[in-house]
């Protein structure tokens, strides 16, 4: 039995340098086939003393199966070798964009509405929207801003020729007309934001345009106070612009709400320091925002000893070239297509 | 408005240096700050001089040569500017001085005559931007004295933008008195006390609209010298962007910026009658404003007017007639108070934006005119020599006093969500000026000077404001939960399923013009040619509400076909609007979102080995199919149409539910060429509404687990009939093991004869429950087969 055990250590250095299947499967034969030492003892067993038999007989069955598991791991790399040297022949370039699948781009418009729209879902709002043409009512009067306000004129506003002159129709300024067709058909609490497209007669420079897109964010409930609007717009804020903004409120004046407030956010460029971005004050002015003026409310009759609120309405295009530092607003309506690939 | 810090210390003790925190400051009180400049010295080595003698250069029609004198022999120096005579106080640069910009000045000859320096302009000198003069002293002013040391810098000077809720805020004062109550200082207001002289004025006043002008002071001020200002005062209105003219003109002007109460300083001599009437203009009437402008005067127009006709506009400005000129000795000091609206109409309707239209149309003080104009007559009586004549005219028929407004203290946690003790409160409004009585409600009397405070949320605001808002604490209030409805989220995967089909969303402005509609090909009687007009229109050229957006889609492919972009598939979702009446509110018209997109040229997955595909009717159809299966669009059917615009062999209706929602197809090849494109362009446009409709869930069907049998069948058929009619009826035909009808190849040819074409399906059978066998489907193929041949005029060409 030394020789068999010589076998053993010898066998796996063996197998292993077996370069091909083909010699292989010649040391295969060498140590299990028919002339093999495992085969020759094996047939040798009937001769042996019967209370030996047992015992070489398990030794040579498991001298088998080791040499036979060594053998065909073996013969699995061996194979998947092979198979490799073959497929080396069916190489490509990989680095060439031989197919191409062509996919568009979502609108940065669309993709900040959707994102600013998304963060109030998560604080319990709903998305509401409507129609662009409005009557004055809707996006002045109710909005407590009186017939003589300088923002009515044609300077400022572009109104339609449609329906009864008297409901001065007009291309709406604000998204804030859909707090009013929103409370006039819905009671406390409220809380929705309205992403949409509004419009005003200024002409087109960097940072203003015509045509330019809005949401407006409402809560009325009991007890909504400036404290809440604060805790509002600094999650909004982090939740837009990282995690580490700080936000500060100005006062500031809107017919429709009191007090009002210009809302800076601390600038996510220079932490505060002070750059390019923000103009050196660390601080970049985004949006208005203040709790709802009474007359709001009670135009659309809300009881205002028991409910309060506030409003804030941002432009998506200004939160978009604020985060993404575009230069002029025009690259939103040009659809120059080297443009929008950059909407990723 | 202009803010120079150095004026503001006359009013109160500014107690920091520091421009950026003042800054601060500012905005923290609800002023922006759009910027700030701090002003030092520019200039060395320039002395106040006096022009002796004045005479044309011989040898330059634009120049003059002066002899001016410092204090020594008096030197020659040749000048550009026209606006002084010999005798003039002027600061002049000596050789040797500085100019600001760093010129260095010495003596040059100028076309032939040696300049010994050079009399300077305020922007020479780094005060102003004003190049059109040079700077005329105050004539009281000593020659020989350093320049230098008449000039009150350095100074900072704030460009603050005013909320039109602060009329009060649009003066030194206003803005000092907010300061005063952010530092906790007292504010200092310039009073003199004011000799008149016998005997009384015979000016009269007489209000005839006291609505538009519910208060007129009228005041006289004699023996006026008009000559230049002093410095501090040029250089006051000049930190302030006005540029000096003469003293009274000046006096009217600082006392407008000192106090915000607009002034008026007429030629009293030159007003007929010595009589002031206001009313309204009558038809008819005109005015030569100072601008030199003659304008048309409407009957809604307030005016101010003597014996003889109109010589102002109210609030907005004066007229040439009772200008202050060099020669005038009496002058009438107008302060009076119109009512805003009306000041803003004539403002505007002039095209006139005035220092002072600015102020009245936001409210100034009813109670200020009294005291403007009595400064202005102290300093008229101080810097140019006149004497205050007795007999003020005050027409104030009907005294507005400050008024009282009810504080119930609950609403300041209620609205600001901080808890302020009474005491607190009343302290706060205090510093600006508001008395508070009472315990709960207080009772807080709101002076005149602020318009804007008449509720309690007014107060609330102003309790915040000087309490400031930073004390404000942040709480994250919760919704009763809300989330996008299903229209909005089927919305979003349209939007992901159009850029995953390789279109990109584009945003068109809702604008079209008259010629894009008649362009697209739409007849005259469509809604869509119908568009409403914008009354004030961005661009002549586009004065309509969109009615489609593919004229958008249109004009931006040829936007970026001009620029050799390769990917010309754009899609937007955006409203149209039809002159119909709104679902939602019959007073405006329908506005719904549409779908649409158009594809030109290479579409889909081009290779480099191998080819690509070109948009074209199939694109459309394509496209449409896959919003339609992605989207689970139930009822949904392509049918062959003519829709307008498309091309009439190549484009289809749209329904769902059997109702048109829109076209998919090629364009049609003239409306191609109108937008400047050529080749095939797959276009379609279709109602969004039905697209992101509620629908009923569907019921899953369990997949069968057994083999299916598979065969082809291809028709012999009528060229005319469409491949849908085929497939409907297959599926009609197939009986209960069908699992689905594909096409898969279609042709005509000489082979079929003339009007034949050849159309081949695949058909699917698979059993739920057990393997089909060729014999079971045979009965089943053979019965497609006979309703096929028989109802579509078709025989079978060949099967499997």
């Amino acid at each position: 039995m030394d020789q068999l055990k010589t076998l053993l250590a010898t066998a796996p250095d063996r197998i292993q340098a077996a370069p091909n299947l083909e010699a292989l499967r010649e040391v295969e034969n060498q140590l299990l086939g028919r002339k093999s030492l495992v085969a020759e003892s094996r047939r040798s067993l009937a001769s042996l003393p019967s209370e030996e038999r047992p015992v070489v007989g398990a030794q040579l069955n498991e001298a088998h199966q080791r040499l036979t598991a060594l053998i065909e791991g073996r013969r699995a790399d061996l194979e998947r070798i092979a198979e490799d040297g073959l497929l080396l022949g069916d190489r490509v370039d990989v680095t060439l964009p031989a197919r191409e699948l062509r996919l568009g781009w979502h609108h940065l418009v669309t993709q900040t509405l959707d994102e600013v729209a998304d963060i109030f879902v998560s604080l319990g709002y709903g998305v509401v929207t409507g129609p662009e043409v409005d009557t004055a009512w809707h996006n002045f009067d109710a909005l407590n801003t009186p017939p003589t306000h300088p923002s009515r004129l044609e300077s400022d506003t572009m109104y339609v020729d449609y329906g009864n002159p008297d409901d001065e129709l007009l291309l709406r300024t604000q998204t804030s007309t859909m707090q009013v067709r929103y409370m006039e058909q819905h009671d406390p609490p409220v809380y929705i934001v309205a992403p949409g497209r509004c419009y005003r007669a200024d002409t087109l420079d960097a940072t203003h345009s015509p045509v330019f897109h809005q949401i407006e964010g409402l809560a009325v409930d009991e007890n909504i106070s400036m404290a809440d609007l604060k805790g509002t717009l600094a999650h909004f804020m982090r939740e837009f612009l990282g995690s580490e903004r700080k936000i500060r409120l100005l006062p500031h004046f809107f017919p429709f709400t009191e007090p009002s407030a210009e809302m800076h956010v601390s600038c996510f460029n220079c932490d505060g320091s002070g750059c390019r971005v923000c103009g050196k004050s660390g601080w970049i002015e985004l949006l208005g925002c203040g709790v709802v003026d009474p007359h709001v409310l009670e135009a659309v009759g809300y009881d205002t000893s028991k409910y309060s609120g506030f409003a804030f309405g941002v432009g998506a295009e200004r939160l978009a070239m604020v985060r993404h530092g575009i230069n002029h607003i025009k690259h939103f309506y040009e659809n120059d297509l080297r443009v929008l690939r950059q909407f990723t | 408005m202009k803010v120079s810090v150095r004026w503001l210390r006359d009013y109160v003790d500014v107690p920091t240096e520091d421009p950026d925190e003042l800054a601060e400051v500012f905005s923290s009180l609800g002023h922006e700050v759009e910027g700030y400049e701090v002003l030092d010295l520019q200039f060395s080595g320039v002395i106040v001089g006096r022009v002796e003698e004045v005479s044309p250069h011989p040898n330059a029609d634009k120049l003059r040569l002066c002899r001016v004198t410092t204090g020594g022999d008096p030197q020659d120096i040749v000048c550009g500017a026209w606006n002084f005579e010999a005798g003039a106080i002027v600061p002049v640069s000596v050789p040797g001085a500085v100019l600001a910009g760093g010129l260095e000045v010495g003596v040059r000859a100028l076309r032939g005559i040696e300049s010994h320096g050079m009399i300077c302009s305020a922007a020479e000198l780094g005060l102003g931007d004003d190049h059109s003069g040079i700077m005329v002293l105050d004539p009281e002013v000593e020659v020989g004295t350093k320049f230098a040391e008449l000039v009150p810098l350095p100074d900072v000077v704030f460009d603050l933008s005013i909320t039109p809720n602060r009329p009060d805020a649009m003066s030194m004062l206003g803005i000092a008195r907010d300061l005063g109550a952010y530092y906790r200082l007292p504010v200092r207001i310039p009073a003199g006390s004011l000799i008149e002289v016998e005997p009384e004025s015979r000016v009269k006043v007489t209000l005839e609209d006291p609505h538009g002008c519910p208060r007129y002071v009228g005041r006289e001020v004699k023996d006026v010298k008009v000559a230049a200002s002093p410095l501090w005062m040029q250089l006051r209105l000049r930190s302030a962007g006005i540029r000096p003219i003469n003293n009274i003109v000046d006096i009217t002007n600082y006392v407008l910026l000192e106090t915000g109460q607009p002034l008026h300083g007429f030629d009293l001599d030159h007003v007929a009658g010595e009589e002031i009437i206001v009313r309204r203009a009558e038809p008819g009437e005109t005015l030569r404003t100072l601008d030199g402008v003659d304008r048309e005067l409407s009957v809604w127009d307030l005016v101010i007017t003597d014996a003889s006709g109109v010589v102002a506009f109210a609030g907005v400005m004066g007229g040439e007639t009772s200008e202050v000129s060099d020669g005038t000795t009496r002058v009438l000091i107008e302060a009076a108070h119109f009512d805003p609206p009306s000041v803003m109409f004539t403002a505007k309707r002039h095209d006139l934006r005035t220092e002072a239209s600015s102020r009245f149309e936001r409210g100034v003080d009813p109670n200020l005119p009294g005291r403007a104009a009595e400064r202005a007559a102290a300093l008229m009586v101080e810097l140019a020599g006149g004497r205050a004549v007795a007999g003020v005219q005050d027409n104030y028929p009907e005294v507005i006093e400050p008024w009282p407004v009810e504080l119930d203290l609950k609403e300041i946690p209620r609205l600001l969500g901080i808890e302020l003790d009474r005491e607190v409160v009343i302290d706060l409004l205090s510093l600006i000026g508001f008395e508070s009585t009472g315990q709960n409600p207080l009772v807080v009397t709101v002076p005149t000077f602020r318009p804007d405070v008449r509720r309690p949320a007014d107060l609330v605001e102003e309790v915040a404001r000087i309490h400031g808002y930073d004390k404000i604490p942040e709480t994250l209030p919760v919704g009763p939960g809300g989330g996008l409805t299903e229209a909005q989220l089927t919305e979003r995967r349209l939007r992901g399923l159009m850029t995953g089909l390789g279109f990109s969303e584009a945003q068109n402005w809702s604008f079209v013009g008259t010629e894009d509609l008649e362009n697209l090909g739409l007849s005259a009687d469509d809604l869509r040619r119908r568009g409403i007009a914008v009354r004030n229109p961005l661009r002549d050229l586009e004065p309509l509400l969109r009615t489609t957006l593919l004229a958008g889609l249109l004009k931006s492919v040829r936007f970026n076909a001009s620029h050799g972009a390769d990917r010309l598939a754009l899609f937007e979702i955006g409203k149209v609007f039809l002159a119909e009446p709104s679902p939602i509110d019959a007073r405006i018209p329908n506005q719904p979102d549409r779908l649409a997109f158009v594809a030109v040229g290479e579409f889909g997955s081009p290779q480099v080995k191998g080819g690509h595909s070109i948009a074209d009717v199939y694109t459309a159809t394509a496209t449409w199919r896959a919003l339609v299966e992605t989207l689970g669009i139930p009822d949904a059917v392509l049918r062959q149409g003519s829709p307008a615009g498309f091309h009439p062999g190549r484009a289809a209706d749209v329904l769902v539910g059997g109702t048109i929602v829109g076209s998919v197809g090629e364009l049609h090849p003239a409306v191609v060429r109108s937008f400047g494109l050529e080749g095939r362009v797959a276009a379609g446009e279709l109602a969004l509404e039905p697209l992101v409709a509620s629908r009923s869930w569907w019921v899953f069907q369990e997949p069968s687990t057994y083999p299916p049998v598979v065969f082809d069948l291809a028709f012999d058929l009528d060229a005319t009939v469409p491949s849908r009619a085929l497939v409907e009826l297959v599926t009609e035909s197939a009986g209960e093991w069908l699992e689905s009808v594909r096409v898969f190849d279609e042709f005509t040819g000489p082979s079929l004869g003339e009007g034949r074409k050849s159309i081949a399906v695949q058909v699917w059978f698979r059993a739920p429950d057990h393997t089909l066998t060729n014999e079971e489907v045979a009965p089943h193929r053979d019965r497609i087969v006979n309703r096929v041949e028989d109802s579509l005029d078709a025989h079978l060409r060949g099967g499997t």
